[in-house]
């Protein structure tokens, strides 16, 4: 190991051991008080009623923009020293990109849909995959929200108390992406078939399972959204759980390296991967 | 009067208790089944053929995070059992 190596490592114990005595010393409430708010959300209510057209989930839409940031400017970082003998950062995205097109390939029927599944479904994944890795496992500013009796939301922020809140977490984003995918499928689907075969497919095997289609196609982003969302949500509180007697001294790192990367990373895989499956199904070849 | 309350409120702790440990145990045996079964047909298929490992595993763990989703289903609704009611 690297003399370069060895003090990162060093620095990183230090920045460790310090964040995980002030923790100590702040968390001194049972468990009962300090996990009461950790399924609450900050919820800002604006517009003349209290309707649920006019509500925002404010670190949602801040946490959105902030991966959307890290993106372009890992896009603009790997723009600029673009080259035809690949530096370490064009060789990672271009292996990446690589890794997911053989399998558009290989499941889409039709090879002039490959490129626009591909993009789609691409997206999703570095878009999830950033999300799920900058809350999974990244310590940072979290919003504790304490609601009253009557319903009036007090809204605290605690450093390094828990990682960054992941836009994954919340089900408005994974419904979005779901309901996204399951419209351009159908969009496929009437595309390739046309609407009489779009219409026919409700009816097969026979006429009678009609309902029963329906509902499997609208169970599909319901089910789609509700995986991934459990995931991030249930791996997030479980970690809070698990590691609120030890925090930040010994057991979070493992943790978060289980909940936060493998399960992050795989995740984002079987989300882009079924949104493959969900388009590529609907094409006909 | 007041023992009343207390003995109503510790009921719905109970309730919520229970409800959310039942909501999650059993809801993990269908996943650990699955799972399993994922596991060791994979096991089988690379004792059988051990160039195609790498496909196996990735398949295998693809798998895995399907069959799962029932299990994480319960998680949820064991969370709003807990949190939200």
């Amino acid at each position: 190991m690297s003399t370069k190596a060895k003090m990162q490592l060093l620095l990183f114990l230090v920045v460790y051991i310090i964040i995980g005595l002030w923790n100590a010393k702040l968390m001194t409430a049972p468990p009962s008080e300090a996990l009461k708010n950790i399924a609450n959300r900050w919820i800002v209510q604006f517009g003349p009623e209290k309707v649920w057209y006019y509500r925002i989930n404010p670190m949602t839409v801040i946490m959105s923009f902030v991966v959307i940031a890290i993106i372009i400017a890992f896009a603009r970082s790997v723009n600029k020293e673009y080259s035809l003998i690949p530096g370490r950062k064009q060789a990672f995205t271009e292996s990446l990109m690589d890794f997911l097109y053989e399998i558009v390939e290989s499941s889409v029927p039709n090879e002039k849909y490959a490129r626009t599944v591909f993009k789609v479904a691409m997206t999703l994944f570095i878009y999830i995959a950033v999300s799920n890795l900058i809350g999974g496992f990244i310590p940072g500013i979290s919003a504790d929200v304490a609601v009253a009796q009557e319903g009036t939301r007090t809204v605290r922020f605690v450093l390094f108390n828990d990682t960054w809140f992941p836009p994954t977490g919340d089900l408005n984003t994974n419904l979005t992406y779901a309901v996204m995918v399951f419209i351009i499928s159908q969009f496929f689907a009437i595309k390739t078939k046309g609407v009489k075969g779009w219409l026919k497919g409700f009816l097969e095997p026979v006429a009678f399972m009609l309902p029963m289609n329906i509902v499997g196609e609208l169970a599909k982003p319901l089910s789609h959204a509700m995986r991934l969302f459990g995931n991030i949500t249930g791996g997030g509180i479980l970690v809070l759980v698990i590691s609120y007697l030890v925090k930040y001294m010994f057991l979070p790192p493992f943790l978060w390296g289980y909940f936060g990367i493998f399960s992050g990373l795989i995740q984002a895989f079987v989300f882009s991967t079924l949104a493959i499956a969900y388009m590529s199904s609907s094409i006909e070849g | 009067m007041d023992v009343s309350v207390e003995l109503a409120k510790a009921i719905a702790v109970a309730g919520k208790a229970i409800g959310a440990g039942l909501a999650m145990g059993i809801g993990a045996i269908g996943p650990g089944v699955g799972e399993g079964h994922v596991g060791a047909h994979a096991m089988d298929a690379i004792a059988r053929q051990p160039e195609l490992t790498n496909v196996i595993t990735t398949r295998m763990i693809l798998a895995d995070a399907i069959a799962e989703t029932t299990g994480i289903y319960s998680l949820v609704i064991a969370f709003l059992i807990l949190f939200a009611l």
